[in-house]
């Protein structure tokens, strides 16, 4: 099973990064087919994604969502996942030559990490381990999207509004609006994670929490993008500031995730 | 508003020193890493305990009061905003005040003209409108998710549960470590009541990794009541309203103190622990246990590691086979032995847990009213060439109207 993994995330490699190069020919050449075709590539390498981390689970007895390795390569199929959703449901393939990039980065990131499998510790038997890691994932990846679509929205003045970028990616208020929508629902399970993470901690450390880095930069990130809902519900902030604030959000969880185990010791290394 | 953000914004920059700053160390070790200014900055402030300070709990406090006040200031205005919302009259002003696409409110409303049937837009967008009478035109008139208006309130409502209850659960938990070996008998802090350790186990897996550690134990209350429980990592167990967690493990010794040939004190100590040696001042601490830190030219070894301190000043770390003896004054002579695990339990009484659930749970509601139950409601009123279809999304904007187009085919 775990031959299998390896075979299918060299697949998977190979998918993600064929997408973003025909994602960017697409771009170059502003031929439609091609746009097709890397959602489709795209969509066949999320399919052996998850049929490697099925053969992961299944060979390691346990769910595969324990360290470095894992997180992101589950990372990265969460934001493919939320990313083809969004190119499905506001019919915007663009979205996805920008996405490419951070999935291949966070692929490379995963295949440079220790694949070996190692028997989990006491504290990470728990029934919520699957729960509160796939919560982080969608989380993550929505947070992901919501950065990416910024960035399309910051650079969409600077394109010529000729046919192929006006018909190819939303106005900038939809853009806004999608933006805003993919942060809603990074937040709600972002809230699920902290939750069942305290409930989880409760029951493992008897403390459902203890100001850990992770746990604190998990709340920093919270009231990160609670403060970008206040100056857009309230003050309202809309378009640029909104965006250059959506992608601040993003980077505040690219250091939860890279940055507190890497930089700062706890109890949440997966060391 | 305005001081609600600034206050996220104050304390989103103190968790960043609380996560960046290393907390609860002593002064010296502020001092050697920081150098003698920051160092003495770090421990003025209280960032070496930051979220226990005074400060970030006047911060907490005043959230609480902001949050308070916002929620209670606003439930007038959300009954009113939900009647106003149930009032087909007041959506006909809105479209009226705005004719097709300009005005004040334009990034609310959105107009579509000459719409061939009306019900077929509702139906679409999963709306069962009521149908009325204007000005002698039959209208239709649905809202929809008018519950939605109150997200932001129970979001902020659920926060202030969470944040009471933590803070109430904080300052009134009590929590005691206990830590020993079995067949010891130990105190549980202040409560008068002792635990005992009847058997630990720390289970492997096949590749001799630790899988489960499993303590059984029994606590006896001053009355002389007793209960007993078996507790394992994730699953603890409950005594006399405490409850049991299993926290970690490491090892620990029995050391043997002789003086003048005869046995003169005997513990077991726990890696960390240490004992005053007799009625000297000198005091024994226990390091660790480590394999192979011996080598007796070329044969490897497991060693005790203790170190001896004289009046608290830190004196020499010696590593010591078992059995070996070790001479620290003529008549004194220190033998360590029986290495075993240790068990840690963590034992603690803590009320407004639920609290703090209930308000997890009730944010989460909050999340979803605000998020996914968007109030938003869709009038249209029939003209000669077909009907014009308005609709108000209060939150949704361009989707909406985008999706409102599409249904109307507009
Ligand atoms: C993350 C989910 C949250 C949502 C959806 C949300 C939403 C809102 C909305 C819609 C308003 C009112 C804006 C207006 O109509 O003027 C508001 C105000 C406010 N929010 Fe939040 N909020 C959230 C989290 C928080 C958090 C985490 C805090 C603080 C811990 C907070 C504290 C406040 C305060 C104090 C106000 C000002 C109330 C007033 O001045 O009337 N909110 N929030």
């Amino acid at each position: 099973m775990l031959k299998a993994e390896s075979i299918l995330f060299y697949l998977v490699l190979v998918c993600y990064f064929l997408a973003m190069a025909l994602y960017f020919v697409f771009l170059a050449t502003k031929k439609e087919k091609l746009s097709t075709l890397a959602v489709l590539i795209q969509l066949i390498g999320l399919l052996l994604h998850t049929a490697a981390i099925v053969c992961r689970g299944v060979g390691a007895g346990r769910l595969p969502l324990t360290n470095q390795y894992e997180f992101a390569t589950s990372f990265a199929w969460g934001l493919c996942l939320v990313s083809l959703i969004f190119i499905r449901k506001f019919k915007f393939p663009v979205l996805g030559a920008f996405v490419a990039p951070l999935i291949c980065l966070l692929i490379g990131y995963a295949a440079f990490q220790n694949r070996e499998v190692k028997d989990l510790m006491p504290s990470l038997r728990s029934s919520w381990l699957g729960f509160h890691v796939s919560t982080a994932i969608i989380s993550y990846g929505s947070f992901g999207v919501s950065a990416v679509v910024s960035a399309i929205f910051l650079i969409r003045d600077r394109m010529k509004d000729d046919s192929f970028w006006g018909r190819h990616i939303p106005a900038r208020e939809k853009l806004d609006a999608i933006s805003y929508r993919s942060v809603c629902l990074g937040l709600l399970f972002l809230t699920f994670t902290i939750l069942s993470g305290a409930i989880w901690a409760e029951q493992a450390w008897g403390s459902y929490w203890s100001w850990d880095p992770k746990e604190t930069w998990s709340l920093i990130t919270w009231i990160i993008y609670a403060i970008y809902l206040h100056l857009r519900l309230g003050r309202g902030w809309r378009g640029k500031s909104a965006a250059v604030f959506a992608v601040i959000g993003f980077i505040a969880v690219l250091f939860t995730y890279v940055g507190v185990n890497t930089l700062i010791p706890g109890i949440h290394s997966y060391k | 508003m305005k001081f609600a953000i600034l206050l996220l914004v104050v304390l989103t920059i103190a968790c960043v020193f609380g996560s960046v700053i290393p907390q609860g160390r002593t002064l010296d070790e502020y001092l050697s890493a920081y150098g003698t200014r920051s160092g003495a900055l770090i421990v003025g402030l209280c960032l070496d305990d930051l979220f226990h300070s005074t400060w970030f709990l006047v911060l907490t406090v005043l959230l609480v009061c902001d949050l308070l006040y916002c929620n209670l200031s606003r439930v007038p205005s959300l009954l009113h905003r939900g009647a106003r919302f149930r009032d087909p009259e007041t959506a006909w002003k809105l479209s009226q005040a705005q004719p097709a696409g300009g005005g004040k409110n334009a990034s609310t409303v959105c107009t579509v003209e000459q719409v061939p049937d009306a019900a077929t837009v509702f139906e679409k967008l999963h709306m069962r409108p009521v149908s009325g009478e204007r000005d002698g035109k039959k209208t239709l008139f649905a809202a929809q998710n008018g519950v939605g208006l109150w997200g932001a309130w129970v979001t902020h409502l659920g926060i202030l549960l969470l944040i009471v209850g933590f803070v109430l659960g904080q300052a009134t938990r009590q929590l005691y470590t206990v830590h020993g070996v079995p067949g010891q008998t130990l105190p549980v802090g202040d409560t008068g009541c002792t635990l005992t350790i009847n058997d630990f186990d720390v289970s492997l897996t096949e590749n001799g990794v630790a899988e489960q550690f499993t303590s059984d134990v029994t606590m006896h209350d001053p009355a002389g009541a007793s209960e007993s429980a078996v507790v394992s990592v994730n699953q603890p167990g409950k005594l006399f309203g405490y409850k049991v967690f299993q926290n970690s493990t490491g090892t620990a010794a029995k050391v043997t103190v002789t003086k003048d040939g005869a046995v003169a004190q005997e513990a077991i100590l726990c890696a960390g622990d240490y004992v005053y040696v007799l009625d000297t001042p000198m005091a024994l601490f226990f390091n660790g246990y480590y394999r192979d830190a011996l080598d007796f030219g070329g044969m490897k070894a497991d060693a005790f590691a203790w170190s001896t301190y004289y009046n608290g000043v830190y004196s020499e770390t010696r590593y010591q086979a078992e059995g070996e003896t070790a001479i620290t004054t003529d008549s004194i002579r220190v033998t360590f032995s029986e290495p075993q695990s240790y068990t840690l339990l963590q034992i603690k009484r803590e009320r407004f847990i639920w609290l703090v659930l209930l308000g997890g749970l009730v944010t989460l509601a909050g999340l979803v009213l605000s998020f996914y139950l968007q109030p938003r409601r869709v009038w249209a009123e029939q003209t000669e060439t077909g009907w014009t279809v308005h609709g108000e999304s209060q939150k949704g904007g361009a989707i909406f109207r985008d999706r409102l187009r599409e249904a109307a085919g507009g």
